[in-house]
């Protein structure tokens, strides 16, 4: 399958758990792969030369560039480097995130500067930076978003970054039209990626969820897939949920039960 | 005197499963005096995933957060550490208080992000330790003292069936923290 051949694809935070879902998917699609992650010298580091790699073996070009999307000047480098060794962008998953795990109102203010430094800023910073290269190949912009959106969760800030965000997604998905750019996000529900073991320390008895209410990572990068392919070119500004169906069966187990 | 019937060398056994499966390394390579970050590559998030595995294998809970963040919420935020993100003297003078005064690293001014790299193998095993030892004389449920390991490091009580209940420790870190502000009056 070669949907992706010659296409060049980046996404944020992709040494890890869905971000690192999307990057073998779209490789196995033929598109070359651009893996960002933040910090060097540790874990997510060995992780993404990894990753890198296993593309390398697929036959896809693939190169890693750390940056930390908070910071508007790594931003920039992170796509002058993509610029210079890839020449091209077409399409830029946005999946980064980081938060701290603790209800809202416990937030000291270093606390709250950096969740929206990260995840509503840094994303935006990804967005300005990424344009040049993206309206010369008419690319898309694929947000990844979780049902902390929409729903509450115990202790998840992040939720609400998330919610920030897909109203940019809507925003965008508007102003970039005549640039024949295309937005578009993916709102995951309660995928077992390493978040998960953070959330599951908040969220008591979470693993007795059925097995079948959570998502694999590869079922999410499914669909950013699809939405990188011209099968999707009528869907734009929107936020598809893939959560096997747990949004819509409120407290299904507590009934049952 | 404390009930707790696993040993630091059973807790030190643990963490350093806990810490192959997450990491990834060798087992040689894990010696107490290992810096988790600096020697063996963890991240924020690996630290809960070992401090996950390690609340499966023993059955209590592990601090959600460290004791800095516990100062600022109970003393307010700026005690600890300034805007710039740099530790007070007063948050060194409680670090020292509870790591021990040998820890010639901790200096006024540090900038914050080097404590998580002083986290060694031997202080999470002693944090461990401390949630162990808070295993109440009795059981709960039952009141007989009859505690009794099972065949892995799960504590019970030998009498009810019931499993040990150890104070979280969070909770343990508030009333340290507690105890040594009556003691000292550092905030």
């Amino acid at each position: 399958m070669d949907i992706l051949k010659d296409k060049v694809v980046l996404i944020t935070g992709s040494s890890r758990g869905i971000g690192k879902a999307i990057a073998r998917k779209c490789a196995l699609a033929g598109a070359d792969i651009v893996v960002n992650y933040r910090k060097s010298g540790g874990s997510s580091q060995t992780q993404a030369e990894e990753l890198c790699k296993e593309i390398e073996e697929m036959g896809c070009r693939a190169m890693m560039v750390q940056a930390d999307i908070a910071l508007r000047d790594s931003v920039k480098a992170l796509f002058g480097e993509v610029s210079e060794k890839m020449g091209r962008l077409d399409y830029l998953i946005l999946n980064a995130a980081k938060a701290p795990f603790k209800p809202i109102e416990k937030l000291f203010e270093r606390e709250l500067r950096q969740l929206v430094d990260t995840n509503y800023l840094g994303n935006i910073f990804c967005i300005q930076s990424a344009l040049p290269m993206l309206e010369k190949t008419e690319g898309k912009i694929i947000f990844i978003s979780s049902l902390g959106s929409r729903f509450y969760n115990p202790s998840y800030p992040l939720g609400s970054m998330k919610a920030a965000m897909e109203s940019i997604v809507r925003d965008c998905a508007e102003s970039l039209r005549e640039k024949k750019v295309s937005v578009n996000a993916v709102c995951g529900g309660i995928v077992k990626t390493d978040s998960f073991k953070v959330l599951r320390q908040f969220w008591d008895n979470i693993d007795m969820l059925p097995d079948g209410l959570f998502v694999e990572p590869e079922e999410i990068a499914d669909v950013v897939l699809f939405l990188c392919t011209q099968a999707s070119r009528g869907i734009t500004g929107q936020t598809i949920v893939v959560d096997k169906g747990l949004s819509n069966a409120i407290c299904r187990e507590k009934v049952k039960s | 005197m404390s009930q707790n019937l696993i040993t630091e060398e059973q807790v030190f056994e643990e963490l350093k499963k806990a810490i192959v499966e997450t990491l990834r390394v060798d087992e040689n390579s894990i010696t107490p005096d290992s810096s988790l970050i600096n020697d063996l590559g963890a991240e924020s998030l690996d630290f809960l995933d070992i401090n996950y595995r390690l609340e499966q294998a023993f059955g209590m809970k592990m601090a959600r957060h460290f004791v800095l963040e516990h100062i600022e919420e109970m003393f307010g935020e700026g005690t600890a550490i300034d805007e710039d993100g740099r530790l007070t003297e007063k948050a060194i003078e409680l670090l020292k208080t509870r790591f021990g005064h040998n820890m010639s690293d901790l200096k006024a001014g540090m900038d914050m992000d080097e404590i998580p790299v002083m986290i060694t193998v031997r202080s999470m095993t002693q944090g461990v330790m401390d949630i162990l030892n808070s295993l109440p004389e009795k059981c709960t449920k039952c009141g007989n003292s009859a505690w009794q390991s099972d065949e892995g490091v799960k504590v019970k009580c030998g009498s009810c069936g019931e499993s040990a209940t150890y104070t979280n420790g969070d909770d343990l870190i508030k009333a340290w923290l507690t105890k040594v502000q009556e003691e000292k009056k550092i905030f």
